[in-house]
This record gives structure tokens, C-alpha cells and sequence, in this order.
């Protein structure tokens, strides 16, 4: 594999300006019909009007449990009501070494979509915050609102520093502990965490965050062109593991990466937890058409 | 099995120590090209899944490479040991191989038109190539004389370089001579294989010889040759009528190897020009001898030739065809006669022309006058400082030979037939009124003796020859015989070193010893075919060794000689193919059993690690081993 790529003083040209504006637009069509800076959170308990159900998971406040529905199905279900108010949208990007290796690489990837989604939600008024974060939160852009101020993050984008090793539970922590006005916080990541991504999203969630996950890979991670006896390196941990790669490993490989997608695809839609995956090699403008047409995005 | 590579035990601890790295090369770790990744546990599923599904087939397939590589190293430690079969021959022998090149090995009769010759070194060749590896080989070739081209050798390649360049000799055979070669040769180097190729023709009728090999020398014979038809001039001799220096006769003996009658033709030419020719008829081994009498030639190169003429007989030996003869030209002496008058030793030398006469009375006797020869008749004064000296009856003072006494009416008791000057001269019944008797002297030979007295006496010191009679001719009737000519003929040649009785002819195959001039020092001989070489000269005779029928041109500083070689050999004309037998030794006649299979079990034993390697390599690239 590459090694880590510079970033890219142009990621932000006006090309990508004028792709934000057309993305800008087709979101308003999705989203027509509803009033600026009254988006709805899905909150539990806070609002009057009632939204949704979903399943109960441990810690969940029992106050909110359907028992009407438990009646019937036996099965504990959580009442979902709508809050009104400002939405505060939480870009957390990971800036880890495993987000740095190629070129392309998930980085870019992973600031284009930010950018974007920044863009919608600045556009919408919303609060937009953006927190790089690798194993801890290092730096943070402070919530701003207004599309004059897509240029703030773009810039903030820029200046972000390479981390080290992915720790979501540890650099979430932080996060939660920062930022208490809970809201949408959109995680785009490759989740390669050794400690796991379960810990990391429950924090967000136990701290009535709205997590939106957008997980990022690269599609030639399944393709290696390599054979025979090989020392693996661990970009972010640097472990060594000797190994001798056959076609065999290879499919294995696939296939404990997609067992490894579904895990994270299922965790999320467990929980309700918006789920998107796209390779870097599919175009931004799809995946964020994609986050547009699922609806958690634009309310 | 036998093993004639490295010792076992070297091989042992060399296997030992390459199985002993190749277990350590197992077990090290390979120093692996190092790949970043984004996630290593993923990998780290991946390694588990694997290692819980297929452990025990990948320990396996591990014990398989290093047991590929083990099986690699003992193959390699098995091909230095040098295995053989059993029933291969590997002592260290050492092989003879007596290769015949007489004349009759150029006979063309074996298939294929090649002579015998040919056939004889590429069987030569054959045992060369399958010696093995312990062998010692020597090969000789063997005519009259045996000629090793180099000593006990284990390269063959050494010898086969060396008989590209063979050529078959005109010479006879001697196998007694090779036979002792082979016997001194193979003396404390047995066990050994004598083979000898030849076509067992021209052997001595006496044959075979009591050789003693030794105990563990087996004779092998390979017989070469076909047929035995053969048409050859056995015998070209020119030789001077005594009483005409220009006269000579000339005989040919023409021999037939046919076993049927078949017509030739007999040509005889003198310096290129055919001046005779006779057909044949020759029944089945019939020898035709003709004599030419009265040729009137001189100085002339004769060359006799017989040509078949039966259309479906073929002459499968045309060395013996030919042969050659040289008359060389009479000398001319110059006689100074120092005598008060005799007419017996005057007339025969008056009447020969090749003679120039001068008759001087003892008081005419100049000693400083140069002559070829001086007869001094009853007179004995100071010699000449050069030239040939004859006494008649010399008195004592002055004479040579010391007189020791006087014999009256002698009776002449022993006459030495064989000394030149008594050829064809017989003195029975000689009537002698008295005569001197000499003493001998160191160089003396008594040529007439009278009860063990001789009183004619020739000397040779070297230099100079005298001859000394110690009778007076007029008081004898020897003057009166038919023989006193020729006496008087033979004492000149005698003087003259004339050998009237063959022209000059040499056989091939022997070391000429050919006169020259007293003073010649150097001398150069141009063979047949034009080549040069040196001749010694020792004792006033050129001393060269020709193997080629035909002329020879002798240059001296002194003058030049022209000569005949012929193989001259009815035995060795006899090509007919023998079988050689011993009564000391078995003769095997093939070399099936001699001939050393080589069956290298290491070269098959090195494919063999090298497939295995493939299919290590094949294997480890494919993953399946790894």
C-alpha cells in the first residue's frame, strides 16, 4: 500500500463550490415544505409530538417505554418524540493514519463530505460544528452558523492535523464532555479501531447525541496484489504480523471485511443510527445524494 | 551397490551438516517484505480462521518442503558417493591396446571400403570411450617395432587425440616382439586387459609363441579383415652380370592369394617408360617368377607392376603391387699395374672397360700418383698415399703382410666362399708351385688358407683396402681357370665397395644402412613423397629408418644416391585374417564384458533433486507447501 498523501490545497476549489450549490439545491427539493431552522431532532421525552418507536436498549430512560405496546407484544419499545429547535450538526472526522494511507485517500474523501454536508446544514442555519479526532480531540471548530461561513470550514478542514490511532471511545468522550448542546453528530470514519466502534457510538447516544454514521473504505484494501510471505504493518499501531498471503487469505480478507461492514451496518440499524457506507472511489456527490435521499439528514 | 565417489563418512557428515541447515533454515524466520495496512485485525480474523480450518494440513505442508529438501540433500549425498551396480566392473584396471599397423592392415576389404586399418582404430577408439573412470589405458601400435604413443594414461581423450594422425606403414609384423612389449608392460599392473587388434596375417609360422601373461591379464583379440584376394610382386631384384658391368638381370616373383585361377597383367617400366609387358594366368595361389635377362640399363629407375584383369576379382591390397628397383650406374677405376711384365693380370683388366689401365715399370713408380687402385707385381715398394693396394706375391721387404714362410706345392684346404672376392670363384684342384704364407694382422682376413696358412689375405682398416696373394700367378694354373676373371673382377669391386650381386634394394620396415663416399659428413633423405629428412651418417654408410615403398633420394655433400624400398614380404602379402590362439593364455575375441557400461547412477540421482527442486519451487509458488 501508499503511503500517506499530502492533503490537497484545492479539495475546495470552485468546482467544488459549484457541486455544493447544485447539492445545495437538490437538498431543498428533498426538503421542501419545511421551515428554516426548525428542524426536529428525534429526542426522547423532550417534545409533545410523538415520532417514532424503536427497540429499547440498556440505558434508555425506562420512562419513555411503551408499555401499551409491551402489552401487546411483549417486546420493550421506546416512544420517539419530535423536538423543535436549533440543531446543532457535530461533524466528528477522523484523522487517523488508516484515514492518511493512499492516494486517494479516505482523508480527502472524508473532508469533501464533511465539506458538503457542512454546506447543507450551514445553508439550512443550522449550528455546524466540526471536531477532527483520532485517539483524542486535539482541536475543534467552534459551532457557526450561516453559508458565509462554509469558507471557515473549509479552512478549519485544511489546518486539520494527521492523528494516530483510531480510539473512538476516548476521543468521544471528550467530545461529549465539550460539547453538552447534544445534536446530529455525523461520525465519517473507516471505524478501524482496534478497541471496537460499539463503546465509541454509545457514548454519542448516552449523551443524546444523534449519531449518523458514514463509514468510508478503499476499495483496493480488497485487492491486494500481493502474494507469498509478507510482514504486515499496522499503520496506526505499527504491530508487525508475519504472514504468508495466498488467493485463499485473500477471499478470507473479503470476506472478514464485509463480515466486519455488516457488523458495524447492523450495530446502527439496531439502534437506529443512520448508516452509510461508500468506497473512495465512488464520487462524494453520490454518497451525499445517498445521505440526502435517506432523510435523516434533511428533515 | 558400489560406491567409487567421496568416502562415506565425508559424505555422511556432508549430508549430515546439509540436512542439519536445511532444518535451521526451517526453523529460522525469513526476513519478509514489510507492507503497511490500514487494520491489522481484521487480518488477525482472517490468520485465525485460517489457522482453525486448515492447522494441521499447513504443519503438514511444511514438513513436506523440509522433507522435500531433506530427500534433495540425501540424493545429492547419495550421487557423491559414486553408487554403481553390482555387476559393473570398477577395479582399477589397466588396459594395453596393441593396434597392428603392418602393410597388411591397408588392405580395403572390410565393409564399407575402408582398410583394416581404419576399422582397427575406430575399435581402438570404441574401448577407449567405455573405459571407466579407474582405468589406466596405453595403446601401441606394433609392425616390426613396436611404438607406444604415450604411458599408462587414466584420460583416454589423451590417446584418441593422438590416433587421428595414425597411418598404416608398409612395414612386416613382428608379434613376438609386441607380445614381450605387452608382457614387460602389464609386468606388476594386474589385474589388466590386453587387446590386440590386428588381422593376424604375416605372422611367423612358428607362431603362436609360450607367452606368460601373468595370471590375471586377459587377452582378448579383435580379428579384423574379410577376404584374403590379393595379387603382389614378392620380389624385385636387379643384380650385374659379373663379366658385364653394363649388363643386368632383372627377376620378378608375382605371387597369387586367390584361392581360384584369375589373369594379370606383369609391367615392367624403366624411368617412367614401359618397356615390357606380360600377361598372366595364375592359378589359385600360384607364384609366377620371371627373369629379364640381358637388360642393358644403367642408372635406371626400374618399377615392376601386376594389374588383374579378371572383371569380378578385385586386388584388395594394392600396397604390393608395385614394386622398385634402381641399377646404379657402373663405376670407373683408375689401375696403375707396377710390374716388370705379366700378362695374366693384365689381360683380364685390359679387357674391362671400366677400367683405365696403366702398366709401369718399378722404376717408373711414382708413389705420389693418385689411383683408385695399385697392383704390385712381385714388387713392393713405397705405397701411395691413397687408393686401393693388390700384392702378387710381394717380397718381404717392403710387403704389408708379414711372410711367415714358404710352402711348396700347397693344396688350398680353406676357402671363405661368403667374402666378396671368392663369389662365384672356385679354386679346387688349384695347382700352386710355392707360395709365401702370411701372418694375420688385427684388420687381416684370411680368404685362401693352405692347411691354416693363409696365402691370400684381405685387409680393411678402414681406410684403405689391401688384398695380398702370396703366390707367383705365372707359377700356378690359377691364371689358367674360367674363375681368375671374376677373381680379378671381385677384387676390384671389393676395392670399389661394389655389391654386384643386387642393385641397390632396401626392405620398408628396417634402418638402411647405405654407403657413401668416404668423405661424405652430411646427408638428407627426400623420401617418396617428397619429404626431407636427416640421415646419420656412421661408419661411411647414411643410416635411416623407411616405412614406404618406393625410391629414395639420398643427398650427401659427397654426391647424391638414388635407392629402392619394397615391402618385398610374401608373409606380409598373405592378408588372409588369423585368429590368434596361445597355449599360455584364453583369448576372448569380443569386448562385450571389457567394455565399462557407463551407467553414472549420480547423474540420474542429480535430475532427480533437480525435478524434486522443481516441484519444490512449482509447489512453493503455487502456495501449496507454504
Amino acid at each position: 500500500m501508499a503511503q500517506a498523501a499530502p492533503q490537497s490545497a484545492d479539495a475546495f476549489d470552485e468546482a467544488f463550490l459549484k457541486k455544493l450549490e447544485y447539492l445545495y439545491i437538490v437538498s431543498q427539493k428533498i426538503a421542501a415544505g419545511k421551515h428554516k431552522a426548525k428542524r426536529k431532532m428525534r429526542l426522547v421525552g423532550s417534545g409533545i409530538d410523538f415520532a417514532d418507536h424503536r427497540q429499547y436498549s440498556p440505558g434508555d430512560d425506562v420512562r419513555n417505554l411503551d408499555w401499551r405496546v409491551y402489552n401487546r407484544t411483549e417486546k420493550l419499545f421506546l416512544k420517539l418524540y419530535e423536538e423543535e429547535e436549533d440543531l446543532h450538526i457535530y461533524f466528528l472526522v477522523d484523522t487517523s493514519r488508516s484515514m492518511h494511507l493512499g492516494a486517494p485517500n479516505k482523508w480527502n474523501r472524508a473532508r469533501q463530505v464533511a465539506a458538503a454536508l457542512a454546506y447543507i446544514g450551514l445553508s439550512n442555519l443550522d449550528r455546524v460544528s466540526v471536531v477532527p479526532f483520532a485517539s483524542k480531540i486535539t482541536d475543534r471548530m467552534a459551532p457557526t452558523r450561516g453559508r458565509a461561513q462554509i469558507f471557515k470550514v473549509f479552512d478549519f478542514l485544511d489546518r486539520a492535523q494527521p492523528g494516530e490511532q483510531t480510539t473512538l471511545k476516548s476521543a468521544f468522550k471528550t467530545f461529549v464532555s465539550q460539547n453538552k448542546r447534544a445534536g446530529l453528530a455525523v461520525v465519517i470514519s473507516d471505524f478501524y479501531d482496534p478497541e471496537g466502534f460499539e463503546e465509541g457510538l454509545n457514548i454519542l447516544r448516552y449523551h443524546r447525541f444523534e449519531p449518523m454514521v458514514i463509514q468510508l473504505f478503499d476499495e483496493r484494501e480488497l485487492s491486494f496484489d500481493l502474494q507469498g510471505d509478507v510482514e504486515l504493518i499496522d499503520c496506526e499501531t505499527g504491530e508487525p504480523r508475519q504472514i504468508t498471503v495466498t488467493p485463499a487469505m485473500m477471499r478470507e480478507y473479503t470476506r472478514v471485511f464485509e463480515e466486519f461492514c455488516q457488523e458495524l451496518e447492523t450495530y446502527c440499524t439496531q439502534r437506529q443510527i443512520l448508516y452509510f457506507r461508500s468506497p473512495i472511489q465512488q464520487s462524494f456527490e453520490d454518497l451525499v445524494l445517498k445521505i440526502f435521499r435517506a432523510g435523516g439528514f434533511l428533515k | 551397490m558400489q560406491l567409487t565417489g567421496l568416502p562415506i563418512e565425508t559424505v555422511g557428515w556432508l549430508a549430515a551438516a546439509a540436512a542439519l541447515l536445511i532444518t535451521v533454515l526451517y526453523v529460522l524466520k525469513l526476513r519478509k517484505r514489510k507492507v503497511e495496512i490500514p487494520f491489522s485485525p481484521l487480518w488477525g480474523r482472517v490468520v485465525t480462521a485460517q489457522k482453525d480450518r486448515t492447522d494441521w494440513w499447513r504443519r503438514l505442508q511444511r514438513f513436506l518442503s523440509w522433507l522435500i529438501h531433506i530427500v534433495i540433500a540425501a540424493l545429492l549425498a547419495f550421487a557423491m558417493l559414486g553408487p554403481h551396480f553390482d555387476d559393473e566392473v570398477l577395479d582399477e584396471r589397466h588396459i594395453l591396446i596393441l593396434l597392428d599397423n603392418s602393410a597388411s592392415m591397408g588392405a580395403t576389404d572390410v565393409t564399407g571400403g575402408h582398410s583394416r586399418f581404419d576399422v582397427a582404430r575406430d575399435k581402438a577408439r570404441e574401448v577407449l570411450d567405455t573405459v571407466g573412470g579407474n582405468d589406466r589405458v596405453m595403446v601401441a601400435l606394433f609392425s616390426n617395432r613396436v611404438q607406444p604413443l604415450g604411458p599408462f594414461v587414466d584420460d583416454p581423450s589423451l590417446v584418441e587425440a593422438s590416433l587421428r594422425d595414425l597411418q598404416v606403414t608398409a612395414n612386416p609384423v613382428d608379434l613376438g616382439q609386441a607380445l614381450d612389449f605387452a608382457v614387460d608392460s602389464l609386468r606388476d599392473r594386474q589385474p589388466a586387459e590386453l587387446v590386440i587388434i590386428t588381422d593376424g596375417a604375416g605372422y611367423d609360422p612358428d607362431y603362436p609363441p609360450d607367452v606368460d601373461f601373468g595370471e590375471e591379464v586377459t587377452v582378448r583379440h579383435l580379428a579384423i579383415g574379410e577376404r584374403s584376394e590379393n595379387l603382389a610382386i614378392t620380389a624385385f631384384n636387379a643384380r650385374r652380370y659379373p663379366s658385364n658391368r653394363m649388363d643386368h638381370e632383372l627377376f620378378v616373383e608375382v605371387r597369387s592369394f586367390f584361392d581360384r585361377p584369375v589373369d594379370a597383367t606383369l609391367e615392367l617400366s624403366a624411368d617412367g617408360r614401359l618397356i615390357d609387358t606380360q600377361s598372366l594366368s595364375l592359378g589359385a595361389r600360384e607364384i609366377h617368377r620371371q627373369f629379364y635377362p640381358g637388360q642393358a640399363t644403367a642408372g635406371e629407375r626400374l618399377e615392376a607392376r601386376v594389374r588383374l584383369n579378371t572383371p569380378d576379382a578385385r586386388d584388395v591390397f594394392p600396397l604390393d603391387d608395385r614394386a622398385y628397383a634402381v641399377i646404379p650406374p657402373p663405376s670407373r677405376l683408375s689401375v696403375q699395374l707396377v710390374s716388370e711384365g705379366n700378362l695374366f693380370i693384365e689381360g683380364p683388366l685390359l679387357l674391362n672397360n671400366h677400367v683405365d689401365l696403366e702398366r709401369l715399370d718399378p722404376d717408373g713408380y711414382d708413389p705420389n700418383a693418385e689411383f683408385d687402385v695399385t697392383i704390385f707385381d712381385r714388387v713392393a715398394p713405397e705405397p701411395p698415399a691413397t687408393g686401393h693396394l693388390l700384392y702378387l706375391n710381394p717380397p718381404e721387404e717392403g710387403s704389408p703382410f708379414e711372410i711367415t714362410g714358404l710352402e711348396d706345392s700347397p693344396i688350398v684346404t680353406d676357402v671363405r666362399r661368403e667374402h666378396p672376392l671368392m663369389r662365384w670363384v672356385t679354386l679346387a684342384d688349384l695347382n700352386i708351385g710355392e707360395t709365401n704364407t702370411f701372418a694375420l694382422a688385427v684388420d687381416d682376413t684370411p680368404v685362401v688358407a693352405a692347411f691354416g696358412q693363409p696365402i691370400i689375405v684381405a685387409r680393411d682398416d678402414g681406410e684403405r683396402r689391401k688384398v695380398g696373394i702370396g703366390f707367383d700367378l705365372r707359377n700356378s694354373d690359377f691364371p689358367l681357370r674360367v674363375g681368375f676373371p671374376i677373381f680379378v673382377l671381385n677384387v676390384l669391386d671389393f676395392f670399389a665397395a661394389d655389391d654386384v650381386e643386387m642393385a641397390r634394394s632396401y626392405a620398408t620396415g628396417q634402418t638402411w644402412a647405405i654407403p657413401v663416399a668416404r668423405d661424405a659428413d652430411t646427408a638428407e633423405m627426400i623420401d617418396p613423397d617428397g619429404q626431407r629428412h636427416r640421415a646419420a651418417i656412421q661408419r661411411d654408410a647414411a643410416l635411416f629408418y623407411g616405412e614406404k615403398p618406393g625410391f629414395y633420394h639420398l643427398e650427401t655433400n659427397a654426391g647424391d644416391i638414388t635407392i629402392a624400398a619394397n615391402m618385398a614380404n610374401p608373409e606380409e602379402s598373405d592378408i588372409t585374417p588369423h585368429i590368434l590362439e596361445f597355449e599360455s593364455a584364453q583369448v576372448d575375441h569380443q569386448i562385450d564384458d571389457l567394455l565399462f557400461d557407463r551407467r553414472q547412477i549420480w547423474i540420474w540421482l542429480l535430475f532427480a533433486a533437480l525435478a524434486l527442486l522443481l516441484v519444490e519451487w512449482f509447489t512453493y509458488n503455487r502456495r501449496w507447501t507454504v
